[in-house]
């Protein structure tokens, strides 16, 4: 076990640092400097020494293992668009809006999902499987910024309750939430049905059925439990996952949060932010597919033996 | 009389009925894109109607006037075009890609394999949206930058699908015959393993082209993507989305018609798999 955990912690850490390797060489790789912009012009001799006094006249492999040095002592340096403040407060205000968007969206959609999904299997090709097969679909397949355009639409321009953007007030939480909502109860829908309907044609299912047991305690004790090993899996990474919605929806809805920044540090070209931002969510999905792959062998002895599938 | 799988597959396409509703759907959008001069009195930016600018659907234009005096149904269907070529080519690309590195990884395992798996291990730990922000915005957009970048990270899917069916193969008798008679290593894939994975990459190929759809309309809405006055969906949303108040046609026909196609391609592609691949079904 210790041996798989190690395994998968090198795997990690080496895809963590290739692909910060590649996306700070993609942002130096870009001519122009952060100085070579039309409305302020500055000379050559300040320039130059501009770029020394912040270490860009240095080698790249200088810079990047400088710029690395400060990541690990969370120093992600300066962002350009607030230059009053280091990126890791810019990051701390950005936070909470996010997080209250991101968490209840997970805690109201993801239970939502496993309920709809848990339906659809049980009530197999009825008007609720299909149903629930047409709301995974469109949470799936339609982009989240088009599910936000509907619900303003509705809520917002045709009916008018609810305010259409803005974050000062729960009451204009709503929309945004419902929007973010909709990934998560899609994913949740779609796995729990299948993982559900691979459980319930397992041969142990017919037994217990032969043995007389309710069909009751047959969901709750046998099947809902087996099906629920798959789900770990998907559970971590797809609540990051939700980041990358959170860019639209908060565009959407324009909420103060982590994607509104991504959004403006793309437009202004603001790099530390902008690697900061990209980092971050990286190392969040490393760790979470660590934590899951983990987790799994933990529950599933054949893993361990047998490498990741 | 024996029948050709594929045989058994048409009619197992044909009982989906929500796949072949789609099927019809997409293939009215694409006869739309085609034809697309000889539906639209006007071309996508000919600003014609600047007296009539931001008016409502009517009988002379379906889907009424943009804030800019062009006819929006005719924007709306040359939108069709830059969506579907944009979906299709990535998704060509990704095929391209895909194959090779699936075919070799599953054939030879072992350090190829690995090598392949750290590099899909590489993209599915940066989110896909994410990445072509960043690509976006750092060369600026434009059309064919939005297909390398949906191929860079639709190939994943065409090449596990690839490697899983070469995998399962690799060890038939019909491969060990091959091998036995001196074949090299290039033949047999090329010969056997390839055609045997007919099916999964059509399934790969059609599943990855709503997904270049949505990427293209994502990195519009944000501004990064095709440039104006090309007409992308995504694109004539984020427009759309400042006259929803007052002139809700802005808003509306764009979302929907993104919406309608991004489902029909992807349960089109839905239908198809379990067609193909009826072991894969509900997954």
């Amino acid at each position: 076990m210790i041996r798989y955990i190690l395994g998968r912690l090198i795997s990690v850490a080496l895809t963590f640092t290739v692909v910060s390797v590649i996306v700070f060489l993609m942002m130096h790789a870009v001519p122009g400097g952060p100085f070579d912009g039309n409305d302020m012009p500055v000379n050559d001799a300040v320039k130059a020494k501009l770029n020394a006094s912040l270490g860009l006249d240095r080698p790249l492999h200088i810079q990047y293992f400088k710029y690395m040095w400060g990541v690990l002592h969370f120093d992600f340096g300066i962002p350009f668009q607030s230059p009053g403040e280091t990126v890791l407060q810019l990051l701390a205000r950005a936070w909470p809006p996010s997080l209250i968007l991101g968490g209840s969206g997970v805690l109201i959609g993801a239970p939502l999902g496993i309920l709809l999904g848990i339906a659809a299997a049980l009530r197999r090709n009825t008007w609720v499987d299909y149903l629930a097969s047409a709301l995974a679909t469109l949470g799936l397949s339609v982009p989240v910024f088009v599910i936000s355009m509907l619900l303003l639409m509705v809520f917002a321009v045709l009916i008018g309750w609810l305010p259409a953007s803005g974050w000062d007030r729960p009451y204009s939480w709503i929309l945004p939430i419902a929007a973010y909502a909709a990934i998560p109860m899609a994913t949740y829908a779609r796995y729990t049905r299948s993982a559900m309907l691979d459980v319930l044609n397992k041969p142990f299912v017919t037994v217990l059925r032969a043995k007389g047991i309710s069909e009751r305690r047959i969901i709750f004790q046998h099947v809902l439990r087996n099906a629920a090993l798959p789900m770990i899996t998907v559970f971590l990474p797809m609540f990051i996952g939700t980041a990358t919605g959170s860019i639209f929806v908060e565009a959407m809805f324009r909420v103060p949060g982590l994607g509104a920044y991504f959004v403006s540090s793309i437009n202004l070209r603001d790099y530390p932010l902008e690697m900061a931002l990209i980092l971050m969510i990286t190392f969040m999905f490393c760790i979470a597919y660590l934590i899951s792959d983990i987790v799994y062998a933990l529950v599933n002895p054949r893993i361990r033996v047998g490498g990741r599938q | 009389m024996t029948r050709s799988p594929l045989y058994f597959a048409l009619r197992r396409f044909a009982d989906n009925k929500a796949a072949v509703v789609c099927g019809v759907i997409l293939l009215t959008i694409i006869l739309m894109a085609i034809f697309a001069p000889l539906i639209t009195q006007t071309g996508y930016e000919d600003q014609d109607f600047l007296t009539e600018a931001l008016a409502f659907p009517s009988g002379a234009h379906l889907m009424g006037i943009d804030d800019l005096g062009r006819d929006f149904f005719a924007r709306i269907v040359y939108g069709a075009r830059v969506s579907l070529t944009i979906g299709l080519s990535a998704a060509l690309f990704s095929v391209v890609i895909g194959i090779p590195l699936g075919a070799i990884s599953g054939y030879y395992g072992g350090v190829a394999d690995w090598f392949v798996m750290r590099l899909i291990e590489l993209f599915s730990v940066v989110p896909p949206l994410l990445a072509a922000m960043l690509l976006g915005a750092l060369t600026g957009g434009g059309f064919v930058t939005i297909v390398l970048i949906a191929a860079l990270f639709g190939w994943v899917q065409v090449c596990l699908l690839v490697r899983a069916q070469v995998k399962a193969f690799r060890e038939k008798e019909f491969v060990r015959a091959a091998q036995a008679l001196g074949a090299t290593p290039g033949y047999i894939i090329r010969r056997h393993l390839i055609p045997n994975s007919v099916s999964p990459i059509i399934v790969g190929f059609v599943l990855a082209i709503p997904l270049a759809m949505m990427l293209e309309a994502s990195l519009s809405f944000l501004g990064i993507g095709v440039p104006p006055p090309t007409p992308s969906w995504g694109q004539m949303i984020n427009v759309g989305m400042n006259f929803m108040y007052f002139y809700w046609h802005m808003a509306v026909f764009p979302t929907a018609a993104l919406a309608i196609t991004v489902l029909a391609t992807t349960l089109f592609g839905d239908g198809l798999r379990d067609a193909l691949d009826p072991t894969l079904k509900g997954r």
